[in-house]
Protein backbone atom coordinates (compact mmCIF):
# COMPACT_ATOMS: atom_id res chain seq x y z
CA UNK A 1 0.00 0.00 0.00
CA UNK A 2 1.22 3.50 -1.00
CA UNK A 3 1.82 5.82 2.58
CA UNK A 4 -0.65 7.87 1.52
CA UNK A 5 -3.53 5.47 1.28
CA UNK A 6 -2.80 4.70 5.23
CA UNK A 7 -2.70 8.12 5.77
CA UNK A 8 -5.75 8.89 3.89
CA UNK A 9 -6.82 5.71 5.85
CA UNK A 10 -6.13 7.08 9.64
CA UNK A 11 -7.75 10.83 8.47
CA UNK A 12 -10.88 9.04 7.61
CA UNK A 13 -11.03 7.20 11.20
CA UNK A 14 -10.06 10.10 12.73
CA UNK A 15 -12.48 12.63 10.80
CA UNK A 16 -15.06 9.36 11.78
CA UNK A 17 -14.51 9.80 15.62
CA UNK A 18 -12.83 6.50 15.69
CA UNK A 19 -10.71 6.82 19.11
CA UNK A 20 -10.08 3.09 20.17
CA UNK A 21 -9.07 0.12 17.40
CA UNK A 22 -7.94 -3.45 18.37
CA UNK A 23 -5.99 -5.39 15.86
CA UNK A 24 -3.95 -8.27 14.90
CA UNK A 25 -1.61 -6.89 11.95
CA UNK A 26 -1.45 -8.15 8.85
CA UNK A 27 0.43 -7.18 5.78
CA UNK A 28 -1.42 -4.88 3.40
CA UNK A 29 -2.97 -2.20 5.73
CA UNK A 30 -0.46 -2.63 8.72
CA UNK A 31 1.03 0.85 7.47
CA UNK A 32 -1.49 2.09 9.54
CA UNK A 33 -0.25 0.92 13.08
CA UNK A 34 2.64 3.54 13.22
CA UNK A 35 1.16 6.70 12.05
CA UNK A 36 -1.91 5.90 14.35
CA UNK A 37 0.81 5.32 17.58
CA UNK A 38 2.33 8.58 16.16
CA UNK A 39 -0.33 10.48 16.13
CA UNK A 40 -1.43 9.44 19.49
CA UNK A 41 -5.60 10.21 19.43
CA UNK A 42 -6.44 6.65 18.74
CA UNK A 43 -6.45 4.55 21.98
CA UNK A 44 -4.26 1.53 20.26
CA UNK A 45 -4.62 -2.48 21.99
CA UNK A 46 -3.06 -5.17 20.25
CA UNK A 47 -4.97 -8.79 20.69
CA UNK A 48 -3.97 -12.25 20.74
CA UNK A 49 -7.26 -13.55 18.67
CA UNK A 50 -9.45 -11.49 15.94
CA UNK A 51 -12.06 -12.87 18.31
CA UNK A 52 -10.48 -11.53 21.62
CA UNK A 53 -9.77 -8.13 19.46
CA UNK A 54 -13.58 -8.07 19.26
CA UNK A 55 -14.99 -8.58 22.38
CA UNK A 56 -11.81 -6.08 23.42
CA UNK A 57 -13.52 -3.47 21.22
CA UNK A 58 -17.25 -4.48 22.33
CA UNK A 59 -16.30 -3.41 25.81
CA UNK A 60 -14.62 -0.07 25.25
CA UNK A 61 -17.59 0.89 22.84
CA UNK A 62 -20.25 -0.29 25.66
CA UNK A 63 -17.47 2.12 28.28
CA UNK A 64 -17.87 5.41 25.85
CA UNK A 65 -15.25 4.61 22.83
CA UNK A 66 -16.32 4.88 19.32
CA UNK A 67 -13.98 1.52 18.29
CA UNK A 68 -12.98 -0.23 15.18
CA UNK A 69 -11.04 -3.14 14.55
CA UNK A 70 -8.40 -3.97 11.97
CA UNK A 71 -8.27 -7.52 11.36
CA UNK A 72 -6.95 -9.28 7.62
CA UNK A 73 -9.34 -11.77 5.58
CA UNK A 74 -8.91 -14.45 8.04
CA UNK A 75 -10.31 -12.52 11.00
CA UNK A 76 -14.27 -12.69 9.84
CA UNK A 77 -13.41 -16.81 10.45
CA UNK A 78 -11.60 -16.86 13.79
CA UNK A 79 -13.70 -14.20 14.99
CA UNK A 80 -17.16 -15.21 13.68
CA UNK A 81 -18.52 -16.03 17.30
CA UNK A 82 -17.90 -12.93 18.73
CA UNK A 83 -19.07 -11.29 16.22
CA UNK A 84 -22.32 -13.12 16.61
CA UNK A 85 -22.39 -12.74 20.46
CA UNK A 86 -21.20 -9.67 21.20
CA UNK A 87 -21.90 -7.73 18.16
CA UNK A 88 -25.13 -8.83 16.72
CA UNK A 89 -26.48 -10.82 19.78
CA UNK A 90 -25.75 -7.70 22.13
CA UNK A 91 -25.79 -5.21 19.78
CA UNK A 92 -22.81 -3.43 19.89
CA UNK A 93 -21.10 -1.06 16.73
CA UNK A 94 -17.61 -1.94 15.79
CA UNK A 95 -16.58 -0.55 12.96
CA UNK A 96 -14.13 -3.38 10.48
CA UNK A 97 -11.19 -2.80 8.96
CA UNK A 98 -10.37 -5.60 6.57
CA UNK A 99 -7.30 -6.29 4.58
CA UNK A 100 -8.94 -8.61 1.60
CA UNK A 101 -5.74 -11.10 1.08
CA UNK A 102 -6.82 -13.89 -1.50
CA UNK A 103 -9.11 -11.25 -3.37
CA UNK A 104 -9.10 -11.32 -7.12
CA UNK A 105 -7.47 -7.99 -6.60
CA UNK A 106 -4.70 -8.96 -4.04
CA UNK A 107 -1.34 -8.17 -6.20
CA UNK A 108 0.44 -10.38 -3.71
CA UNK A 109 -1.99 -13.28 -3.87
CA UNK A 110 -1.05 -17.16 -3.81
CA UNK A 111 -2.31 -20.55 -2.49
CA UNK A 112 -1.60 -19.46 0.94
CA UNK A 113 -4.32 -16.48 0.66
CA UNK A 114 -6.87 -17.61 -1.72
CA UNK A 115 -9.07 -20.01 -0.29
CA UNK A 116 -9.36 -18.03 2.44
CA UNK A 117 -10.22 -14.79 0.55
CA UNK A 118 -12.70 -16.01 -2.27
CA UNK A 119 -14.71 -17.14 1.26
CA UNK A 120 -14.50 -14.57 2.82
CA UNK A 121 -17.74 -12.24 1.78
CA UNK A 122 -19.83 -15.31 1.54
CA UNK A 123 -18.82 -15.21 5.81
CA UNK A 124 -19.85 -11.98 5.82
CA UNK A 125 -22.80 -11.97 4.70
CA UNK A 126 -23.51 -15.01 6.22
CA UNK A 127 -22.71 -13.11 9.82
CA UNK A 128 -25.50 -10.73 8.48
CA UNK A 129 -22.80 -7.77 9.00
CA UNK A 130 -22.96 -4.60 6.24
CA UNK A 131 -19.96 -4.35 4.13
CA UNK A 132 -18.40 -2.07 1.32
CA UNK A 133 -15.24 -3.34 -0.75
CA UNK A 134 -13.06 -0.31 -1.08
CA UNK A 135 -10.67 -0.67 -4.51
CA UNK A 136 -9.37 2.61 -4.32
CA UNK A 137 -8.86 6.10 -2.06
CA UNK A 138 -11.72 8.08 -3.69
CA UNK A 139 -13.94 8.97 -1.73
CA UNK A 140 -12.60 7.12 1.47
CA UNK A 141 -12.85 9.41 4.29
CA UNK A 142 -16.44 9.30 3.54
CA UNK A 143 -16.66 5.58 2.79
CA UNK A 144 -15.17 5.10 6.68
CA UNK A 145 -17.97 8.07 8.17
CA UNK A 146 -21.05 6.11 6.06
CA UNK A 147 -19.55 2.89 7.72
CA UNK A 148 -18.78 4.12 10.95
CA UNK A 149 -22.68 5.48 10.74
CA UNK A 150 -24.09 2.03 9.50
CA UNK A 151 -22.86 0.10 12.39
CA UNK A 152 -23.62 2.87 14.96
CA UNK A 153 -27.23 3.17 13.51
CA UNK A 154 -27.67 -0.76 13.24
CA UNK A 155 -25.86 -1.12 17.00
CA UNK A 156 -23.88 -4.10 14.77
CA UNK A 157 -20.70 -4.84 13.29
CA UNK A 158 -19.92 -3.24 10.01
CA UNK A 159 -16.84 -3.85 7.82
CA UNK A 160 -14.91 -1.87 4.99
CA UNK A 161 -13.22 -4.41 2.80
CA UNK A 162 -9.98 -2.84 1.56
CA UNK A 163 -8.81 -4.46 -1.79
CA UNK A 164 -7.13 -2.86 -5.07
CA UNK A 165 -4.98 -0.03 -4.43
CA UNK A 166 -4.56 -1.29 -1.04
CA UNK A 167 -3.89 -4.88 -1.33
CA UNK A 168 -0.25 -4.12 -3.37
CA UNK B 1 -16.61 -23.78 48.85
CA UNK B 2 -19.11 -23.65 46.64
CA UNK B 3 -19.62 -20.46 43.88
CA UNK B 4 -23.09 -19.70 45.85
CA UNK B 5 -20.82 -18.98 49.19
CA UNK B 6 -18.65 -16.59 47.05
CA UNK B 7 -20.97 -14.56 45.33
CA UNK B 8 -23.14 -14.34 48.51
CA UNK B 9 -20.16 -12.36 50.18
CA UNK B 10 -19.64 -9.96 46.90
CA UNK B 11 -22.87 -8.65 46.63
CA UNK B 12 -23.90 -6.76 49.50
CA UNK B 13 -20.15 -4.88 48.45
CA UNK B 14 -21.45 -3.69 45.40
CA UNK B 15 -21.56 0.42 45.15
CA UNK B 16 -20.07 1.76 42.20
CA UNK B 17 -18.25 -1.56 40.47
CA UNK B 18 -19.33 -2.78 37.09
CA UNK B 19 -20.20 -6.76 37.29
CA UNK B 20 -19.94 -8.82 33.84
CA UNK B 21 -20.23 -12.42 33.88
CA UNK B 22 -19.95 -14.67 31.24
CA UNK B 23 -22.64 -17.49 30.03
CA UNK B 24 -21.82 -19.85 32.98
CA UNK B 25 -24.19 -20.84 35.90
CA UNK B 26 -22.85 -18.26 37.36
CA UNK B 27 -24.51 -15.35 35.62
CA UNK B 28 -28.22 -17.16 37.22
CA UNK B 29 -26.67 -17.16 40.34
CA UNK B 30 -25.22 -13.21 40.23
CA UNK B 31 -28.24 -12.10 39.24
CA UNK B 32 -30.70 -13.79 41.07
CA UNK B 33 -28.53 -12.07 44.19
CA UNK B 34 -27.89 -8.85 42.49
CA UNK B 35 -29.78 -6.67 40.54
CA UNK B 36 -27.47 -3.62 40.27
CA UNK B 37 -27.54 -1.61 37.21
CA UNK B 38 -23.94 -2.39 36.95
CA UNK B 39 -24.21 -5.83 35.89
CA UNK B 40 -23.96 -7.14 32.55
CA UNK B 41 -24.63 -10.59 30.96
CA UNK B 42 -21.93 -11.15 28.27
CA UNK B 43 -23.43 -13.76 26.05
CA UNK B 44 -22.09 -16.38 25.32
CA UNK B 45 -19.18 -18.31 26.97
CA UNK B 46 -15.63 -16.89 26.24
CA UNK B 47 -16.19 -14.07 25.93
CA UNK B 48 -16.27 -11.70 28.79
CA UNK B 49 -12.81 -11.27 30.03
CA UNK B 50 -12.23 -9.68 26.90
CA UNK B 51 -15.36 -7.37 27.23
CA UNK B 52 -14.38 -6.76 30.42
CA UNK B 53 -10.54 -5.36 29.59
CA UNK B 54 -12.13 -3.61 26.79
CA UNK B 55 -14.66 -1.41 29.75
CA UNK B 56 -11.78 -0.98 31.36
CA UNK B 57 -9.07 0.23 29.26
CA UNK B 58 -12.01 2.96 28.72
CA UNK B 59 -13.25 3.81 32.37
CA UNK B 60 -10.01 3.47 33.68
CA UNK B 61 -11.14 5.01 37.40
CA UNK B 62 -13.53 2.54 37.18
CA UNK B 63 -13.16 -1.10 39.53
CA UNK B 64 -14.40 -3.63 36.44
CA UNK B 65 -15.23 -7.06 37.73
CA UNK B 66 -15.34 -10.25 35.29
CA UNK B 67 -17.39 -12.77 36.56
CA UNK B 68 -15.95 -16.54 34.58
CA UNK B 69 -16.38 -20.12 34.93
CA UNK B 70 -13.47 -22.43 33.92
CA UNK B 71 -15.43 -23.52 30.68
CA UNK B 72 -15.39 -20.41 29.55
CA UNK B 73 -11.68 -19.21 29.99
CA UNK B 74 -10.50 -22.31 28.31
CA UNK B 75 -12.33 -21.21 25.45
CA UNK B 76 -10.68 -17.97 25.58
CA UNK B 77 -7.14 -18.15 26.47
CA UNK B 78 -5.33 -15.72 24.45
CA UNK B 79 -6.86 -13.88 26.65
CA UNK B 80 -4.27 -14.23 29.06
CA UNK B 81 -0.87 -12.94 27.60
CA UNK B 82 -3.21 -9.75 26.48
CA UNK B 83 -4.38 -9.08 29.89
CA UNK B 84 -0.49 -9.29 31.14
CA UNK B 85 0.45 -7.39 28.62
CA UNK B 86 -2.26 -4.48 29.56
CA UNK B 87 -2.06 -4.83 33.30
CA UNK B 88 -5.14 -3.45 34.17
CA UNK B 89 -5.00 -1.70 37.44
CA UNK B 90 -9.13 -1.59 37.34
CA UNK B 91 -9.79 -4.94 36.16
CA UNK B 92 -10.43 -8.38 38.59
CA UNK B 93 -11.53 -11.74 36.97
CA UNK B 94 -12.92 -14.64 39.13
CA UNK B 95 -12.93 -17.66 38.01
CA UNK B 96 -15.51 -20.40 39.14
CA UNK B 97 -13.82 -23.47 38.77
CA UNK B 98 -15.78 -26.42 39.44
CA UNK B 99 -13.64 -28.15 37.11
CA UNK B 100 -16.86 -29.47 35.01
CA UNK B 101 -18.99 -28.47 32.08
CA UNK B 102 -21.99 -27.72 34.44
CA UNK B 103 -25.13 -27.31 32.05
CA UNK B 104 -29.14 -28.07 32.46
CA UNK B 105 -28.81 -31.47 31.99
CA UNK B 106 -25.08 -32.66 32.22
CA UNK B 107 -21.90 -32.40 33.88
CA UNK B 108 -19.00 -33.40 31.78
CA UNK B 109 -15.12 -32.90 33.44
CA UNK B 110 -12.98 -29.76 31.81
CA UNK B 111 -9.18 -30.00 30.94
CA UNK B 112 -9.15 -28.36 35.21
CA UNK B 113 -10.29 -31.27 36.65
CA UNK B 114 -6.74 -32.88 35.06
CA UNK B 115 -3.30 -31.35 35.21
CA UNK B 116 -4.54 -27.81 33.69
CA UNK B 117 -3.76 -24.82 36.77
CA UNK B 118 -5.09 -21.66 35.22
CA UNK B 119 -3.95 -19.71 37.68
CA UNK B 120 0.02 -20.78 36.61
CA UNK B 121 -1.38 -20.04 33.08
CA UNK B 122 -2.00 -16.79 34.34
CA UNK B 123 0.99 -15.78 35.67
CA UNK B 124 3.33 -17.27 33.28
CA UNK B 125 1.50 -14.75 31.14
CA UNK B 126 2.33 -12.04 32.95
CA UNK B 127 -0.51 -11.57 35.87
CA UNK B 128 2.18 -11.21 38.41
CA UNK B 129 -1.33 -11.50 41.30
CA UNK B 130 -2.83 -14.80 39.75
CA UNK B 131 -4.08 -16.93 42.64
CA UNK B 132 -6.14 -20.49 43.46
CA UNK B 133 -8.31 -20.35 47.13
CA UNK B 134 -10.37 -23.18 47.56
CA UNK B 135 -11.91 -22.06 50.75
CA UNK B 136 -13.87 -19.17 51.84
CA UNK B 137 -11.01 -17.73 54.17
CA UNK B 138 -8.78 -18.00 51.00
CA UNK B 139 -11.44 -15.81 48.91
CA UNK B 140 -11.99 -13.34 52.04
CA UNK B 141 -7.67 -12.68 51.68
CA UNK B 142 -7.43 -12.77 47.90
CA UNK B 143 -10.42 -12.51 46.53
CA UNK B 144 -12.21 -9.00 48.26
CA UNK B 145 -9.08 -6.49 47.43
CA UNK B 146 -10.22 -7.60 43.65
CA UNK B 147 -14.00 -6.29 44.97
CA UNK B 148 -13.14 -3.10 47.13
CA UNK B 149 -9.22 -2.89 46.10
CA UNK B 150 -7.16 -1.56 43.82
CA UNK B 151 -4.85 -3.66 41.09
CA UNK B 152 -5.28 -6.27 38.71
CA UNK B 153 -6.00 -9.51 40.65
CA UNK B 154 -7.07 -12.54 38.83
CA UNK B 155 -8.57 -14.98 41.53
CA UNK B 156 -9.07 -18.54 40.73
CA UNK B 157 -11.30 -20.03 43.22
CA UNK B 158 -12.03 -24.23 43.30
CA UNK B 159 -15.68 -24.56 44.06
CA UNK B 160 -17.55 -28.24 44.42
CA UNK B 161 -20.01 -28.33 41.38
CA UNK B 162 -23.75 -26.70 43.02
CA UNK B 163 -26.79 -27.75 41.34
CA UNK B 164 -28.28 -24.24 42.53
CA UNK B 165 -28.25 -22.33 39.45
CA UNK B 166 -30.73 -25.30 38.06
CA UNK B 167 -32.86 -24.42 41.05
CA UNK B 168 -33.60 -20.79 41.01
CA UNK B 169 -35.40 -19.10 38.60
CA UNK B 170 -33.40 -18.33 35.29
CA UNK B 171 -33.09 -14.20 34.31
CA UNK B 172 -35.75 -13.22 32.20
CA UNK B 173 -34.22 -10.01 30.87
CA UNK B 174 -32.45 -10.48 27.46
CA UNK B 175 -28.87 -9.05 26.17
CA UNK B 176 -30.31 -6.38 24.56
CA UNK B 177 -31.81 -5.24 27.68
CA UNK B 178 -29.07 -5.91 29.90
CA UNK B 179 -27.34 -3.49 27.64
CA UNK B 180 -29.12 -1.03 27.97
CA UNK B 181 -29.83 -0.46 30.81
CA UNK B 182 -26.20 -0.85 31.75
CA UNK B 183 -24.96 1.86 29.03
CA UNK B 184 -27.61 4.31 30.92
CA UNK B 185 -26.14 3.41 34.16
CA UNK B 186 -22.76 4.34 32.66
CA UNK B 187 -23.99 7.44 31.38
CA UNK B 188 -25.88 8.91 34.27
CA UNK B 189 -22.58 7.71 36.78
CA UNK B 190 -20.29 9.03 34.43
CA UNK B 191 -21.67 12.02 33.05
CA UNK B 192 -21.66 11.45 29.36
CA UNK B 193 -23.19 10.00 26.40
CA UNK B 194 -22.45 6.51 24.62
CA UNK B 195 -22.45 7.37 21.25
CA UNK B 196 -24.02 4.69 19.45
CA UNK B 197 -27.27 4.87 22.31
CA UNK B 198 -27.20 8.43 21.86
CA UNK B 199 -29.46 10.96 19.54
CA UNK B 200 -31.85 8.92 17.05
Amino acid sequence: MEPVLAEKIVHGLKAAGIDFMTYLPESRLSQILPLLREDGSVQMVAAASEQEAITIAAGAALGGKRVACYMESTGPYVSAYSLLTVGKQMGVPILLLIGFLGSFADQRNSFLYVTIGMRMIPTIEGLGLEYRVIENADNLERHIRDAQRVSDSMRAPAALIFSGEFAR
Amino acid sequence: MIRRDCLEIMAPLMTDQLVLSSQSGQRIEWFHLSQHEGNLLVGMMGCATGVGMGLALALPHRRVIVLESDGSVLLSLFNLPTLGNLNLSNLTVFVFDNEVYSGSTMSEPTATAGKTDLAAIARASGIENAVTVDDIEGFKEHGLPGVIGEGLHYVVCKVEESLWHREIPRPSVDLAEYKYRFVRYIERTEGITIPFVGLG
